[in-house]
């Protein structure tokens, strides 16, 4: 549940996480000079193709950018009125080929592969003496305790609602504070009695 | 570091994400307020500033790989190229500042620390990586990007004020769970 | 300390030893001026909350450290603390969602072994035997959020099996569980050759253990056989009902 992966075979699957990250920011770069509206539409289209070959549902994913419809209006309302057409069009069609392609890397990728693909990133953290392997060992445990705490939030909201509710709703953040916290001991004492995190 | 400050970074960083599936509440400008984001401050204030920093900069490492964990389950690489990507980039450093700031007003009650950690943290610092982004990727100049940026400030003081409530309230129910006192 | 795990922990000298042993917790005293000498395969541990029980098992693997008088393990001091104890002694708490602290069965499995210098392929190749061995292979890959509760508990007892230490010390292990899974758990563990102490809350689960300890304000109120003890203790309880 906790990854926005879809398993599949595509040659995008296929391409090795690195190269997918590389050619995902080729292209951002590329894009920049371009100030003429009808020259990226083929990359749009492009782009679109890339999710159609994804396989059924592909195309749909496309609407990952719906919450940001409203401010896409915003911005590209505003260009036009203070610039010109073709300048509001050349920057809506940039954000979204560049926020599809980022989601197209991150949909087409294992978490564990990126995070392969990233860690030679991390190494310049030894330099403050900060070990990439605790990085991946904090990573692991962020994984695994998502979905425990998602669990405890939900009991909470229902029990939210099952005593009448309201609108202060935000008030079980005080719980849920105190209950990660507690959780954060326990875990910490279950660590120590497994030897710990070895640095190497 | 030790293995128990680790665990606290990686559990709060967890936290963030649960704290994303409490159903936004509307606001007078239309714009929803999350819980999420108040965990950010909240973060500065519960876990300091190195170790709240730390714990919001993996949460957005692990955004990045690919976990939907920013709340109406979005995440992913996209979310660091769309005109709100400032936004989540500073959110460790938001919590750095809101915690440093926390620590230094420690005479003051918990209440006040928080708040005032908050409006330096989470609106001040936050917005500059905001508004800088907004401006990247949409080429806006400084003061339009700011301009529309700001619609979302009214929103944002009312998290400050709910920040210092919750920093307040847990601090009652567990002093020692309030790493900036 | 030694790096090389030790491959044959159940047949080491399965004798724990508390010898005048004081300990205080947030400087109060916890336990006053104990002493006891456990050799029998299972042993139970029953009293009150806040009788010391928990504090007790917690000096046996280096997590708290006696104030004064002396703790060993087979032929290890706990003193040492906690990472220098966890092939010798396993523990198991409440809570599995406290313990497992990987995404997969996997993991958690083989995290343990890596502790101990194994490489990763040795690790992965112990942590499927072991699976193999309970006959659950098909577990390595899953989601451990994705298992029951009764089946997180058991992936927590492998997970300290795997290490084959000489000692299990269960806190409270089944009170998440309900009763058929909990049955199914004691069963199969008292087919472990290790030594076990565990602490119940639920007396019918003890019965048959070789022997039990009543705590009660940090000192032995009892010792012996459960036929003698749980009644004892039972009876006891009943005239301490009171208000909360």
């Amino acid at each position: 549940m906790i990854s926005l992966y879809v398993q599949r075979q595509t040659w995008l699957h296929r391409m090795p996480a690195g190269a997918k990250l590389i050619g995902l920011a080729a292209v951002s770069v590329a894009l920049y000079p371009v100030t003429t509206a009808w020259w990226l539409l083929p990359v749009l289209i492009a782009v679109a193709g890339a999710y159609a070959s994804l396989g059924p549902g592909g195309l749909a994913r496309l609407w990952i950018v719906k919450p940001l419809v409203p401010m896409f209006v915003l911005i590209v309302g505003l260009q036009w009125w203070t610039q010109s057409l073709n300048a509001a069009l050349v920057l809506l069609q940039r954000m979204l080929i560049v926020i599809w392609l980022a989601n197209l890397v991150t949909l087409t990728t294992r978490m564990e592969a990126m995070m392969e693909a990233v860690m030679p990133l991390l190494t310049p953290l030894k330099w403050f003496r900060v070990d990439p392997a605790r990085v991946a060992f904090a990573v692991a445990l962020l994984v695994r305790f998502v979905p425990v705490l998602m669990a405890v939030m939900l009991n909470l909201l229902e029990a939210w609602k099952a005593r009448g509710g309201g609108r202060q709703v935000w008030r079980l953040a005080i719980p849920m504070m105190i209950n990660a916290i507690r959780m954060s001991d326990h875990v910490s004492e279950a660590l120590a009695a497994r030897g710990g995190v070895h640095s190497r | 570091m030790k293995d128990k400050s680790l665990v606290q970074i990686a559990l709060y960083a967890a936290l963030i994400a649960a704290l994303g599936l409490i159903p936004p509440v509307p606001f007078l400008t239309g714009i929803p307020i999350t819980a999420q984001t108040l965990g950010v401050m909240l973060a500065g204030v519960m876990l300091g500033p190195w170790r709240g920093f730390l714990s919001m900069a993996l949460f957005i490492f692990v955004v990045a790989l690919g976990a939907p964990l920013l709340s109406g389950g979005r995440g992913g690489l996209g979310v660091f190229v769309g005109p709100t990507a400032g936004f989540a980039i500073g959110f460790p450093f938001a919590a750095f500042a809101t915690g440093w700031v926390a620590e230094r007003l420690k005479r003051l009650p918990v209440f006040a620390a928080a708040l005032i950690g908050s409006i330096v943290g989470g609106i001040l610092l936050l917005y500059v990586f905001g508004i800088t982004g907004f401006k990247l990727v949409t080429g806006n100049d400084w003061l339009r990007s700011t301009q529309i940026m700001a619609v979302y400030i009214p929103g944002d003081l009312v998290k400050t004020v709910i920040t210092a409530i919750v920093a307040q309230a847990v601090y009652k129910g567990m002093p020692s769970a309030v790493a900036t006192r | 300390m030694s790096e090389q795990p030790n491959q044959n922990h159940q047949q080491a000298d399965p004798t724990v030893v508390l010898d005048r042993v004081s300990l205080l917790r947030d400087n109060q005293p916890v336990l006053h001026d104990f002493t006891v000498r456990l050799t029998e395969h299972r042993i139970g541990l029953v009293g009150n909350n806040g009788s010391g029980k928990s504090s007790l098992v917690r000096l046996l693997n280096g997590l708290l450290q006696p104030a004064t008088g002396s703790v060993r393990v087979g032929d290890q001091d706990p003193s040492d603390g906690p990472e220098s104890m966890a092939s010798q002694v396993g523990f198991i708490f409440q809570n599995p969602d406290h313990q497992l602290i990987f995404p997969t069965v996997q993991e958690e499995l083989t995290f343990g072994l890596k502790n101990l210098g194994l490489s990763r392929s040795e690790a992965e190749s112990r942590a499927q035997a072991c699976l193999r061995e309970h006959e659950r292979e098909d577990w390595a890959d899953r989601p451990v959020h994705s298992l029951s509760e009764g089946q997180k508990q058991l992936v927590c007892i492998l997970a300290v099996l795997v290490m084959q230490p000489q000692l299990i010390v269960l806190d409270e292990p089944f009170s998440a569980l309900d009763l058929p899974t909990r049955w199914h758990l004691l069963d199969w563990m008292h087919s472990l050759p290790q030594q076990l102490l565990m602490i119940s809350h639920d007396l019918d689960t003890l019965t048959d253990f070789d022997r039990i300890l009543w705590l009660e304000d940090g000192r032995l109120r009892g010792d012996g056989h459960p036929n003698d003890i749980l009644p004892a203790y039972r009876e006891a309880c009943r005239g301490q009902e009171g208000r909360l």
